[in-house]
């Protein structure tokens, strides 16, 4: 798998194709870490293993990467379905990316452009594994009263370091609603309050669009179940708007149930 | 610092009944930036609009609050005052202690208290409000009727005659509607299509309106006085520049087994077909479902007869876009179907049948000439029994509402019948008489005095078939609930009229709000009965609530007046309540981040996307542009936009938190 991702990597590079490839390296100690191959002959420094889970997409979006040109990604499902996701927000134009595609069996997929990789995330819609399915069901299961007191303790830990934000592929606007301070909607300073509304409001703002690629949680340096919360709203999305590639939150259609109006 | 004033209403003794007006005048006093604070009884009235004015001028005011009653009643009254004091109107904003306070709480501390809060969240409000500027849009003079029955014949001709353009569209195959089906008209028992032909054939002579039959709308965008629709002018087959609508190809189509809509089943129709010999227009239409070329592949009998060879089976539906002012709905009702009444065997036997199917029976066009005949064996029935309300007033079938009409087209039912079959026996089940109308009363009267139509109040329980009569069974609550037993030869259900087929999609298509019963909801059921809710979008005639004729002649000349008021002017003038894409300084021009995500959210078509470019003319960045024309102020983008990029004029991100942040 690996050497396949080298080769390709290599092609891309030697023939011109791209200027840069976006995959996994090794870090500092046991972990990977993202990395920027610019020149073919350190195409070799690529790895693939079980440890490259990071949703790289997001880098995508920076600059600083956008700089150096067209840009290859090694791309397994969370980040196809982000780049989809991405290009539906108008955020990439075709010529912009190429991907390595790598499917949830471990096979290297050919995605010649985006609209092959948008076809493909279209045959294999975003559902929530059984295990991730029986969280989200056992917080139901709680009461309100349990579930608040369970949001309550979980988020009196963040300390506002919004590294759930910077690890994230779809938190890509200039000006995050939460650095808005006229008004200040969102209380920067980490008490109850200004935290509750912080995950409030980022739940919100990834509602249909979240790709649950669980980056937020594994960035979380405190240990917030972030993705619970978007993986709630995904079921929800699922079971009242269908599995659509269009945006729940804005897409009305004359169909749409309205059985949550009593 | 600001200075604002405060104008605390008594509205008689309906505010001041419960809130103490002038202890919230005193409480708003203190409130930094307020310079000025007074109650008084009547702030709507002539002396105290001159309060407003003069302390505008005297205390040099920057903002007015007015804590009344609803900004729906009195805010262009108080920002026209405003104006007027040289203020811009909207820095002026209403504080509504009646609906929200006086008029829901009791007298007490409390009331004064939220009032006091009302009112202060509004103060800082103002404090934030800038001055705009409304906004002029121009009027395309040209008005879109949809439908082709009375109500929209009359109000298409008064738009007409008013000078103005009219684009008349019916989906049916001729105008005319419902009141063409009918025999006599109630209460003076005139013959329905003598007094409406005349105008049918006015309107599609008339050189302002032009017609469009067999059409529909496909869709609609824009707003008020420049909205742009486009109709889907089906094809007839027929090149109806050629046809002179002889008649040869209906009377000699060999397909001519089909239940005719136009005499509701009881008749037959060919497949090419005009609806009714009196038709606006008088040109054919090939019902493609029928005809046995477009099913078989082979027959075009009606191409070999045609003697100006009109016929064009290779015509296809035609698309036809038009610019258009204003709209008109007049898209009608329709009757309960029979799959309602199983317990009256509507649909099950043959002589059941609902009010439409006596109208042709009684109708001298009718399939029976207009003698009164029974549709399973032609025979006069010595006994009709006439149900009213079947369906209407009945929650199980899911319409608790009365349908109006019924009450008095039974009774001219019974009447009509009386006067054709002397010797008959007419009997009707009824639950109340509503009869209330000009010389209605005396018209039931009539029927039960001198045509001796025997009246039963109570409902009936069910209908059977017995050695060829209809068993009704019912009780009759005036005799204390003893059970009746009828051997009828007829029956006719006064089955409920309900919203017409597609009035849903079409009220979506529109952005028009309707009932629950998919009936077209007016802005205000007193106040505004012939408008919606979406400007430039008014209602005539029975697509609001069930209607007769007189009631919907009245509203579409009502409708038509709005418009002939509307086409008045070459421009509009629009508040400037409208959502706009912030603009900052470089390198991010915009906090849009070029999502597009609120494109197909607003419910308008209003947001596009536009190119933002430095000063060489290269592209920096995309952004969502909202026109201000379309935008309608709904707020929808504004939720929607993650960055808050989108900020709604008069109602700011700014206003609504200082707002907040004062309670």
């Amino acid at each position: 798998m690996q050497d396949k991702i080298i080769q390709k990597a290599k092609e891309l590079l030697s023939g011109g194709a791209v200027q840069v490839v976006i995959g996994y390296g090794q870090g500092t100690g046991d972990r990977v870490r993202a990395i920027f191959i610019q020149k073919p002959e350190d195409a070799g420094r690529l790895i693939m293993d079980g440890r490259c889970v990071q949703n790289l997409a997001g880098y995508l979006m920076k600059h600083e990467v956008r700089a150096l040109g067209r840009a290859a990604i090694v791309a397994r499902m969370p980040v196809l379905r982000s780049i989809a996701q991405l290009m539906y927000e108008e955020q990439f134009k075709d010529s912009d990316v190429a991907v390595i595609g790598i499917s949830d069996a471990n096979e290297l997929v050919d995605l010649p452009d985006l609209n092959a990789l948008k076809e493909y995330v279209r045959a294999n819609p975003l559902k929530l594994t059984p295990e991730e399915q029986a969280e989200v069901d056992r917080l139901d299961a709680m009461t309100r009263e349990e579930r608040w007191a369970f949001w309550m303790e979980e988020t009196s830990k963040c300390i506002k370091c919004y590294a759930c934000r910077a690890s994230c592929p779809m938190c890509y606007c200039a000006r995050c609603t939460v650095e808005v301070n006229q008004p200040q909607w969102i209380s920067v300073p980490s008490h109850d309050l200004g935290n509750l509304e912080w995950h409030i409001m980022r739940a919100m703002h990834l509602a249909g669009r979240c790709v649950n690629c669980g980056e937020c949680t594994r960035a979380c340096p405190v240990g917030i179940p972030l993705r619970l919360l978007n993986q709630r709203i995904i079921a929800d999305i699922a079971d009242n708007f269908g599995e659509e590639e269009d945006y729940a939150l804005a897409a009305f259609k004359p169909d749409d149930k309205e059985d949550f109006i009593r | 610092m600001s200075r604002i004033g405060v104008f605390v209403c008594h509205c008689g003794e309906n505010i001041s009944a419960t809130v103490d007006c002038a202890g919230v005048a005193e409480a708003m006093s203190r409130v930094p930036g307020v310079v000025h604070s007074v109650d008084y009884k009547y702030m709507c009235s002539d002396p105290g609009q001159t309060m407003i004015k003069d302390a505008i001028k005297e205390k040099k005011l920057d903002g007015v609050v007015v804590s009344a009653c609803s900004p729906h009643m009195h805010e262009p009254t108080f920002r026209r005052a405003c104006a007027e004091a040289g203020l811009n109107p909207y820095l002026c904003e209403m504080a509504n202690i009646r609906e929200h306070c006086s008029w829901v709480h009791e007298k007490s501390e409390a009331t004064t208290l939220k009032a006091i809060d009302l009112v202060h969240k509004m103060v800082e409000k103002v404090k934030k409000n800038q001055p705009l500027y409304s906004i002029k849009v121009p009027v395309t003079k040209t008005a879109l009727v949809l439908g082709g029955g009375i109500a929209g014949i009359q109000a298409a001709l008064d738009i007409a005659n008013a000078g103005h353009k009219v684009v008349m569209v019916e989906r049916s195959p001729s105008i005319g509607g419902h009141m063409s089906q009918l025999s006599e008209t109630f209460p003076t028992l005139d013959c329905s299509q003598c007094i409406l032909t005349p105008r049918m054939v006015e309107v599609a002579q008339h050189p302002n309106i032009t017609l469009y039959t067999y059409s529909e709308l496909e869709s609609m965008d824009g707003f008020i006085g420049n909205f742009k629709v486009r109709i889907r002018k089906k094809a007839r087959c027929v090149d109806e520049k050629l046809c002179t609508g002889c008649g040869l190809c209906t009377t000699k189509c060999p397909t001519k087994k089909i239940p005719s809509e136009f005499n509701e089943g009881l008749g037959m129709r060919s497949a090419i077909y005009v609806p009714f010999p009196q038709a606006v227009p008088n040109k054919p239409v090939i019902d493609k479902t029928q005809c046995t070329f477009f099913l078989k592949g082979k027959c075009k009998v009606c191409e070999k007869v045609c003697p100006t060879k009109a016929i064009r089976y290779d015509q296809e539906d035609e698309i036809i876009e038009v610019d258009i002012g204003a709209i008109v709905l007049a898209t009608g009702f329709n009757v309960l179907g029979a799959e309602h009444f199983p317990e009256y065997g509507y649909g099950r036997y043959r002589d059941v049948i609902q009010g439409l199917q006596f109208e042709r029976i009684a109708s001298a066009s009718g399939p029976t000439s207009g003698a009164i005949r029974r549709p399973s064996d032609g025979t006069e029935p010595e006994t009709i029994v006439f149900i009213a309300c079947a369906g209407s007033r009945d929650e199980a079938k899911g319409i608790p509402y009365c349908s109006k009409i019924c009450c008095m087209y039974t009774a001219k039912h019974a009447m009509l019948y009386k006067h054709k079959v002397h010797h008959g026996k007419a009997y009707v089940f009824y639950m109340d008489i509503r009869a209330g109308g000009k010389m209605y009363e005396e018209f039931v009267r009539r029927a039960i005095e001198e045509d001796d139509v025997k009246y039963i109040r109570g409902r009936v329980s069910r209908i059977y078939e017995e050695d060829g009569k209809l068993i009704v069974k019912g009780a009759d609550t005036l005799l204390g609930h003893q059970a009746i037993e009828i051997r009828a030869d007829m029956v006719v259900l006064a089955s409920a009229a309900v919203a017409n087929d597609g009035a849903e999609e079409l009220a979506q298509k529109l952005h028009v709000s309707y009932d629950p019963y998919h009936f077209f909801a007016e802005a205000h059921p007193k106040l505004r009965p012939v408008e919606t809710n979406t400007a430039g979008i008014f209602l005539a005639g029975a697509c609001q609530a069930p209607r007769d004729i007189p009631e919907t002649v009245s509203q579409a000349s009502g409708a038509a007046s709005k418009v002939a008021a509307l086409f008045s002017q070459s421009e509009l003038t629009r508040e400037p309540v409208i959502a706009v894409v912030n603009r900052i300084a470089p390198p991010l021009y915009s906090t849009c981040t070029g999502c597009a995500l609120c494109v197909p959210a607003c419910p308008y078509q209003a947001i596009e996307m536009e190119e933002i470019k430095n000063r060489d003319g290269v592209v920096v960045k995309r952004a969502a542009k909202i026109n201000p024309g379309l935008c309608q102020g709904c707020g929808t983008c504004v939720a929607l936009c993650r960055v808050k990029a989108i900020d709604l004029q008069g109602f700011s991100n700014e206003q609504v938190f200082a707002e907040l942040m004062a309670l």
